[in-house]
Formats: structure tokens, sequence, C-alpha cells
């Protein structure tokens, strides 16, 4: 399927492409741009204003796609609630990674084009969601 | 760059919670549901997600990218911001010097809640005014008196 997003990806972006391409739509392509009226025929917008995957009710878009898709892994709601302090920055979670995250991405955004960053990023999302696997295994008591 | 917004004034929820996220992105308050920011990417992208919220709250809202006519006006709003800002660096100032006599785990204490709030100050201050770097100054003194007394521990 083809996914389409404003260019210039950030932090909500980059995460949600990782989120679309891993879990939720193997098969996905994706499209950077301007805005609403470029998006191709086909293509499911997201993280972009006037869409069903975008902010709603205070969630930022990785946290929207999971709601819709209902997605029950607690390692993904986890990494949720880091982008979401990445993004939003509310102090709604207590999520130290948020900000580092946040000066990771906006540094990439500074010297990558969007494609790129969507690949350099998907390693350290990988990373960051088997970090948080391995820590939630305990509290879960099984593997 | 403007917001222009109207939210109904019931139910309270959401339009408590939209004042609460532009006081958070630091905006200039001009008129009633007029707010502006200087325009970059990330405050562009700020104010279009108000924009959504004021939209899905059953309000209305336009976004502009605007120019003040005269300069004087717009260097007025620029120090009102810087001013708002300078308020906020000096509360933190107030905090750190209240703990002149604190202990070291309250010292500690103090300076986890001083660092957040004046990182979360930074992070909406797009006009520093002099107050910032007092601020800086005084959580990077309380930080190194928080680290003495730390060492003084380890040596008794």
């Amino acid at each position: 399927m083809k996914w389409a997003t404003r260019s210039g990806v950030h932090i909500d972006r980059a995460s949600s492409a990782w989120l679309i391409a891993r879990f939720l739509d193997p098969g996905a392509e994706f499209v950077f741009v301007a805005d609403l009226s470029e998006v191709p025929d086909g293509a499911t917008p997201f993280d972009m204003r006037g869409v069903d995957f975008g902010h709603h009710g205070g969630d930022c878009t990785f946290e929207t796609l999971l709601r819709r898709h209902d997605v029950v892994d607690p390692v993904l709601w986890r990494i949720g609630e880091i982008i979401h302090e990445a993004d939003i920055e509310d102090e709604k979670f207590d999520a130290p990674e948020g900000p580092g995250l946040d000066a990771l991405l906006r540094g990439l955004s500074m010297t990558q084009p969007d494609e790129e960053i969507l690949r350099l990023t998907r390693p350290m999302f990988d990373g960051l969601y088997e970090y948080h696997r391995r820590a939630l295994l305990g509290r879960q008591g099984h593997a | 760059m403007l917001l222009a917004y109207r939210v109904p004034r019931e139910p309270s929820t959401p339009r408590i919670a939209i004042w609460r996220r532009l006081k958070r992105i630091g905006v200039a308050q001009l008129g009633d549901g007029l707010v502006a920011l200087p325009q970059d990417a990330r405050t562009q992208e700020q104010l279009e997600w108000v924009a959504e919220q004021v939209d899905e709250a059953g309000g209305r809202s336009t976004l502009w990218s605007a120019q003040a006519l005269s300069q004087a006006q717009e260097r007025a709003v620029i120090a009102e911001l810087a001013a708002a800002r300078g308020v906020e660096y000096a509360a933190v100032v107030a905090r750190v010097e209240s703990l002149t006599d604190a202990e070291r785990v309250e010292l500690a204490r103090g300076l986890r809640v001083a660092r957040r709030e004046l990182r979360a100050i930074e992070r909406r201050d797009h006009f520093p005014p002099v107050e910032r770097e007092q601020a800086r100054q005084a959580v990077a003194e309380l930080a190194a008196r928080a680290r003495a007394t730390d060492a003084l521990v380890e040596q008794s």
C-alpha cells in the first residue's frame, strides 16, 4: 500500500513510518508531499492536518495509528509514550528518552533527505523496540 | 505567523486544553482568539496541530503567515514575549535562591525541578531575555553545590 506524509520528516513521521512498515503494512511504500492536495490517488495520508491518521484527542500520530489499528502490544504503547513526549512535550508521560530522540531526529532532518531518514531510523526504532521489549519481560513473567 | 481561532465556551475541557497548549508553546496573545508565534518549521507545525485541535473541539481556526505593517508594533510584541519569559526565568532563580540552606536530599530534588522548569521555559522561549543567562547560571551553581554536597558525603 502507498502512504503519504508531509516532507521534512521529524520524530512523529519517522516513527509512524517505521510502525507502518514493520507492523501494519509490510509492503508499505512512502511518498512525501508538501500539501494534502498533492497526496496521490490511493495513498493513505498520515501525520497531516485534517486526515484520520493525525493528531487526535491529545494523541500524536504514532498513538493514533496504534489506537486505530487496535494494537495491544505494550512495547509499542511504551514507544508511543516516548514519541508523544518527543513530539508534543506536554509531560503527560514520564519518558526521558523523548527529548534525546527529538534532538537526533532534528539533526537528521538538517542533514538528510526524507527517504534516507526513514532508512537510517529503521534500525534505531528496531533497537528501541528490542530494548523496551526486554525491559517489559520481567514484568510480564514470560518471553 | 498568526492563529485566529474561536472555540465554543462549553464544554470547557477542550477549550481549556487548547489554552494550556498555547501557553506551553509560548504564543503572544494579540487579542481574544488571536495568537502569534515567530514562524519556523517547528512553530508552524505546533500551531497547525493546535488549529486541528480547535476544529475538533467544534471551533473555527485559520492560520496566517503575517507581517506587521509597523515595525514598532512588531518589536512591542517581541518585547512582550521576552518579558513574559523573563518573569518565568526569574521564578527559577527565586526557586534556586530558596534552596540556600537546603540539605543534600532537598538540594538534589530542587535541582531536578529547576532543570525541568528551565528546559520547559527554553522550549517556548523565542526571544531570549537577559534573565535566561541568569537562570542558567543559577541552575549551574545549584548543580555545583549539589555535587559538592555529594562529594562531602562520600568522604565522610
